[in-house]
């Protein structure tokens, strides 16, 4: 049924919107460009297309949570993107939330226990 | 890379770009070239690398996330509304106006109404057009800038302060605002355009001879100030329709408008020259006979702005009334 696959990807795709923020901002302590940041989230099992990962790095930027510097020394000019100071306060906050949100979802999945 | 690989990036990244905003699209290129390329070393190949990224479009929608629409949610029922009135307001006054012109034009009535009919629905049509532009511009502009306006007063909601449901004898009818808006706007159209029509008609064969009741000389003098006093009521159904129920707000808008109209139909009637000062002598002069010797026996124009005045200060007083005791009911309810 091309219906139920269709539901099932567009549920996939919010459940896993909600945590993309959370992932990128995971890995942006140190300084990281666009490509380097796909590679390390996939390596740790998190996929995510550039397509949406370089949007998503701007916005974050424009919400003062990442800081950007362009890097010209290396063969090209590369783009290197890195936690703001207010970024990490925002991302431990969301890591709490996370953790608690992800505890209940256990105990919730867990009680259904299938 | 080869120059073809190189082109085909190039290609893709102007596919992107060229959607985007003109602030953004610099700094967009060079981080399309940085992943590209590094795509590109990855999967060895050019058309590899640009099917991972996909549709250019579906790129560029990411980059313009929030403004990929016009009027986005916050605007939209405001907007709705506005474009609804604004169509029956502007609409059903043309429509009408083409209708009274046909029929002073062409003494043949069906044929004067078809005609009228299908210059009016024309008219509307083309205006309707019109206003959903104009009124959909301002609302876009708002979006785009973000302009927050409230309808109400805004604020902090907290439970006590939710408004108890209005008596349904407080809602004020959107029908009449609007059948009330339509009326002013139509009146306006008619004093601007073709004051003319408040005239004795006298057929003269084929045609219609006219004897106009307002001083035309002096129109100039005298429409700014009927216009005025129009606009003093359109505000006042205006407000009526924005607030939806009788409120203080309702009743000091109505008072004051009251007063102003009452003020400027007595500078209208009673101290600018309103009447045709030659009306008997046009009359006397034109052809045809019919209800000619009453009105030429019975026209004095001070009896009829006496008439005129008194009657639109009991209807504004009388309207001024119902409102006040409508308020008082809603507010002891």
């Amino acid at each position: 049924m091309g219906g139920e696959k269709e539901l099932l990807t567009s549920l996939l795709l919010e459940l896993r919107r909600g945590t993309l923020t959370l992932s990128v901002l995971s890995q942006m302590k140190e300084p990281k460009y666009g490509y380097a940041l796909v590679q390390s989230l996939e390596e740790k099992g998190v996929f995510i297309d550039p397509n949406t990962l370089y949007p998503l790095l701007r916005r974050l930027e424009g919400q003062g949570l990442l800081e950007s510097r362009w890097e010209t020394g290396g063969t090209k000019p590369r783009k290197y993107y890195r936690r703001t100071e207010y970024g990490t306060e925002i991302y431990e906050k969301l890591k709490a939330h996370w953790t608690e949100l992800s505890a209940g979802m256990g105990l919730l999945l867990k009680e259904d226990g299938v | 890379m080869t120059s073809m690989e190189k082109d085909y990036m190039d290609r893709y990244i102007y596919q992107v770009v060229r959607r985007l905003p003109r602030a953004q699209k610099s700094e967009v290129r060079m981080e399309l070239e940085e992943l590209i390329d590094d795509l590109y070393a990855d999967k060895g190949s050019m058309e590899e690398a640009l099917k991972e990224l996909g549709d250019p479009a579906e790129f560029a929608k990411q980059y313009r996330k929030d403004q990929s629409y016009l009027i986005g949610p916050e605007y939209f029922d405001t907007w709705l509304w506005f474009v609804k009135v604004v169509l029956i307001c502007s609409a059903v006054p043309i429509v009408a106006v083409s209708l009274i012109n046909a029929l002073t034009e062409i003494p043949d009535l069906p044929r004067a109404v078809a005609g009228g009919l299908i210059r009016g629905i024309t008219n509307a049509l083309a205006a309707c057009v019109s206003a959903f532009g104009i009124v959909t511009l301002i609302f876009t502009v708002m979006e785009h800038k973000k302009i927050q306006f409230e309808m109400k007063k805004a604020g902090k909601w907290s439970v006590e302060a939710l408004e108890p449901v209005p008596d349904r004898k407080a809602v004020i009818s959107r029908g009449d605002s609007v059948v009330g808006i339509i009326f002013i706007i139509l009146l306006c159209v008619l004093l601007i355009f073709a004051p003319r029509l408040f005239s004795v008609f006298l057929k003269d064969g084929g045609s219609f001879v006219t004897v106009p009741f307002f001083n035309l000389d002096r129109w100039g003098t005298i429409l700014p100030v009927l216009i005025l006093s129009l606009l003093a009521g359109l505000s006042d159904e205006i407000l009526r329709l924005v607030a939806g129920v009788y409120c203080r707000l309702v009743l000091i808008s109505n008072i004051v408008s009251g007063a102003v109209q009452i003020v400027l139909s007595v500078v209208v009637l009673k101290l600018l020259p309103f009447w045709n000062p030659d009306f008997l002598t046009e009359l006397q002069a034109a052809p045809g006979s019919t209800g000619k010797t009453w009105l030429l026996a019975h026209w004095d124009p001070d009896l009829v702005s006496g008439v005129l005045l008194a009657l639109i200060i009991v209807l504004t007083l009388a309207e001024t009334g119902v409102t006040f005791y409508k308020t008082l009911r809603s507010k002891a309810s």
